[in-house]
């Protein structure tokens, strides 16, 4: 028995490495081989750079907006059920079956200035399609259904009694709301907020039909990792590369350490 | 979320069906049509299959062993589900095609597709298993062993039926995840027309010659095909899990 | 503070909980609402709260009609079944939450929980999260924190259902005690018949949403007004055709000069009381319940043949 578990370890142990640790080290032995001046040179360079700057922008609009939406939705879905709330629950969750391929290309017809709604909203003066607010749709898109996937189990498992305890204490909805129902479910909600950010740097294939990857122009640092792959460019690609890789793992270590601390708050001892 | 969700979608199925149910059907019966499809079920599939006897084994390894490193290995699980496609997508052609410093090449082939496929949904069967394994008491397992079953007996008539609605249910969401799978594949594949491009791909480049509708008509077939799958692994999952009760 | 129920009526879609219930709680008193699930309890307990709005009637909290009135501006204490402790906070801060909405002043809040953990006795675990607390500290830090702006209720709902059967015992003495020396007009909500007698001054007994008696607790054990109450609030058990209790029944020799000669089937010594099962020979059983030490004096064994009859001082 204990051979064959030893066995069993070893086994796993390589799948996994090669696997997944292979690649993880390539990524930094490629971008790093040259030396560290290579590494800030490219990531410098005016492409990558305003790349860079891009994607930051798209984050900073995209993440708090997803995330305002996920807390909202996961209250009504849970305190709130109606016929509405279970079809919005539902919807939700569409983007996490879906290709990015397809999610960009949905939003391409609905949204180009030749589409349905395009055509009225380019009235307006307003290009979505090959633009920054195509990026940003794109970006809300493929991450939405994240932070309420961390809630909505939360809020169903802890149920209300805290907030009804607080009403016989004497506090107004609005506190009540503030001080026990978003604190009670602040991790899941930084949870699910730093998978949504991960999620947003990290997305390809929507936003690559929805911007038109247009350097220095609409090109976010992911796109401008492949352009730079595909035209040769491999070490600032590279480059690129291993900084999403970084914000990865850093993004793995929060998330892992926010578990355990969650797992240590929930256990009564009796 | 109307705005991001349900009109796209209405645009995408309206899109799709413009010229009617003719023009539909001829889009997704294009021969690259259905080759890339056919490469995209085939594959997914077999990643899914695979990746549930590897996640499987991992599960249990993680659950059930301790050694230094455990909760290393337990992390780097979750890399290829929190790395961007890119990223995976760029550094796998580049470890396992022509330019390979382990002078293995298998880009252009659906290997390699395979081999990006396992690798992103990896996380997927491991963590549909694993709280499971977490949750089990072993005593239907020591009851065997009491009467006399050696541990691989006890593992695959008593241990596996319990898990394999979970099993199932990872490999509906590894199967999903692979069908549409783009960024850690389209490097690696070549994306040669009949041979080695993918659906996503397929769809991609019609989008880009700016065959919109029959880019839709694709999709919504893929979409639909997805979803019953989808609903085949769920319904089978809850089936088995019942009978277990 | 005075409670009268006024022909409240709820329902819950096609559920009628709770129909047409009056009652008067009288200031100071320590009832126990009692009664099987589904009875309409603690329904009932979350109308007096204002957690729930009634369907119909009114409600009265010392005189004053708050059936309109919402939850906060009540002034009562309430205690959940699970705690509901906010778990993101301190104790003290969980025992302060009232205070603060209160707006009291950073001192006078310290000292008045302070005086809290000490008459809960958590003392020492100020500065400690709820997840470190064991179920009966957990209550009792709920009770503190209702108990903090100075309700004019309180109202607990299976405070003691959660926990282990010992530490059960000691926090219901303690409560008992607790309501004893501050006076404050108390509502318990249990299933538990045993619980309900040991600590309440009056007893009210619900069935399906109404009402089957109210009164002191030994007056309804011994006085019970239907079979529902009987039933309910003792052992019952049967003897010549008739529903009796078994500590009302008494075995004495077959050489006695009355009770019926029946054959003992079984013994079970559960210390403190010993039931004694016999068979009458028709169709019935019937058990005996005796103390400790009649049992020792009788030297009861299965197999042996006693009579049995009923105790001179019953009120059968």
């Amino acid at each position: 028995m204990k051979r064959r578990s030893l066995a069993l370890r070893f086994v796993a142990l390589f799948y996994v490495a090669v696997l997944v640790g292979a690649p993880l080290v390539l990524v930094f032995q490629r971008a790093f081989s040259p030396g560290l001046d290579s590494v800030w040179h490219s990531l410098t360079a005016s492409d990558t750079a305003s790349a860079i700057r891009l994607t930051l922008v798209v984050a900073a609009i995209t993440l708090p907006l997803n995330v305002i939406f996920g807390v909202g939705a996961s209250l009504l879905i849970v305190r709130h059920p109606s016929k509405f709330s279970r079809l919005l629950d539902t919807l939700i969750d569409v983007p996490l079956a879906i290709s990015p391929i397809i999610i960009g290309l949905a939003l391409e017809l609905a949204y180009a200035s030749n589409g349905v709604f395009g055509r009225a909203l380019a009235h307006l003066g307003w290009q979505i399609i090959f633009s920054w607010p195509g990026i940003v749709l794109a970006s809300a898109a493929v991450s939405l259904p994240l932070v309420s996937r961390e809630m909505v189990p939360l809020l169903r498992e802890i149920g209300d009694s805290q907030e009804q305890t607080a009403a016989t204490l004497g506090a107004k909805p609005a506190r009540i709301f503030f001080t026990i129902t978003l604190r009670s479910v602040a991790w899941a909600a930084a949870y699910g907020a730093t998978l949504t950010l991960a999620r947003i740097i990290g997305e390809y294939g929507a936003v690559l039909i929805v911007s038109g990857n247009i350097t220095n122009k609409t090109q976010t640092l992911t796109l401008d990792i492949a352009s730079n792959f595909e035209n040769f460019a491999t070490q600032q690609g590279f480059a690129g590369a291993a900084l999403l890789a970084m914000i990865s793992i850093g993004v793995l270590i929060v998330l892992s350490l926010a578990k355990q601390r969650e797992r240590k708050n929930y256990e009564y001892h009796d | 979320m109307s705005l991001v969700i349900l009109i796209p979608v209405i645009a995408l199925v309206g899109h799709a069906f413009t010229g009617g149910l003719p023009a539909f059907w001829d889009a997704i019966t294009q021969t690259e049509a259905l080759d890339a499809i056919r490469l995209t079920v085939l594959v997914a599939f077999a990643t899914a299959f695979i990746n549930a006897i590897a996640g499987t084994a991992i599960a249990w390894v993680l659950v059930h062993d301790r050694f230094i490193g455990k909760s290393l290995l337990n992390s780097i699980i979750d890399l290829p589900f929190a790395l961007p496609t890119v990223v995976a997508g760029i550094t796998l052609v580049t470890l396992y095609g022509p330019y390979s410093p382990v002078h293995i090449n298998v880009a252009n082939s659906w290997v390699g597709i395979m081999v990006a496929l396992l690798f992103v949904t990896l996380p997927f069967n491991v963590r549909a298993v694993q709280p499971v394994l977490e949750s089990m008491d072993f005593s239907a397992e020591e009851a065997a062993s009491t009467l006399g079953s050696r541990p691989l007996r006890t593992f695959i008539y008593v241990t596996l039926p319990t898990l394999v609605p979970s099993i199932l249910s990872g490999m509906g969401l590894a199967f999903a995840r692979a069908i549409g799978e783009f960024g850690s594949v389209v490097f690696i594949s070549g994306n040669e027309p009949f041979h080695t491009e993918v659906a996503s791909s397929y769809i991609f480049a019609l989008s880009q010659d700016g065959e919109l509708n029959s880019a839709a008509a694709v999709s919504v077939f893929l979409l639909v095909f997805a979803l019953v799958v989808l609903g085949v692994f769920g319904f089978l999952s809850r089936r088995i899990s019942q009978r277990i009760q | 503070m005075s409670i009268t129920i006024e022909k409240v009526s709820k329902s819950f879609g096609r559920d009628e909980v709770l129909r047409s219930l009056s009652l008067e709680i009288p200031t100071g008193s320590f009832t126990a609402l009692l009664g099987p699930s589904g009875s309409g309890k603690s329904t009932l307990l979350r109308l007096i709260a204002g957690l729930t709005k009634v369907d119909s009637g009114r409600i009265w909290l010392n005189g004053v009609d708050v059936t309109d009135v919402p939850v906060r501006e009540r002034q009562i204490g309430f205690c959940f079944q699970n705690y509901a402790p906010f778990r993101h906070l301190t104790v003290e801060k969980n025992i302060a939450y009232g205070l603060k909405v209160q707006r009291r002043g950073r001192r006078e809040i310290a000292s008045k929980v302070e005086e809290l953990l000490s008459l809960v006795q958590l003392s020492d675990f100020a500065t400690r999260y709820p997840h470190q607390l064991s179920g009966g500290q957990a209550q009792r830090m709920a009770l503190a924190r209702a108990l903090a702006i100075e309700p004019r209720v309180l109202l607990l709902d299976e405070p003691f259902a959660a926990l282990d059967a010992q530490v059960r015992g000691e926090v219901r003495t303690w409560v008992r005690k607790l309501q004893h020396d501050l006076g404050i007009t108390t509502i318990l909500v249990t299933h538990d018949q045993q619980e309900a007698m040991e600590v309440a001054d009056k007893l009210v007994l619900l069935n399906k949403g109404t009402i089957e008696q109210v009164g002191p607790p030994s007056q309804m054990y011994d006085e019970p007004a239907t079979d529902f109450v009987r039933s309910f609030l003792g052992p019952l058990t049967t003897f010549d055709g008739v529903s009796i209790r078994p500590h009302e029944l008494e075995l004495v020799p077959e050489s006695a000069s009355s009770g019926q000669v029946v054959t003992i089937t079984d013994v079970v010594r559960l210390g403190f009381e010993v039931r004694v099962v016999v068979d009458d020979g028709a169709d019935g059983f019937t058990w005996v319940q005796l103390t400790h030490d009649e049992a020792l004096l009788g030297n009861y064994a299965p197999g042996q043949r006693v009579r049995l009859r009923i105790r001179r001082e019953s009120h059968a």
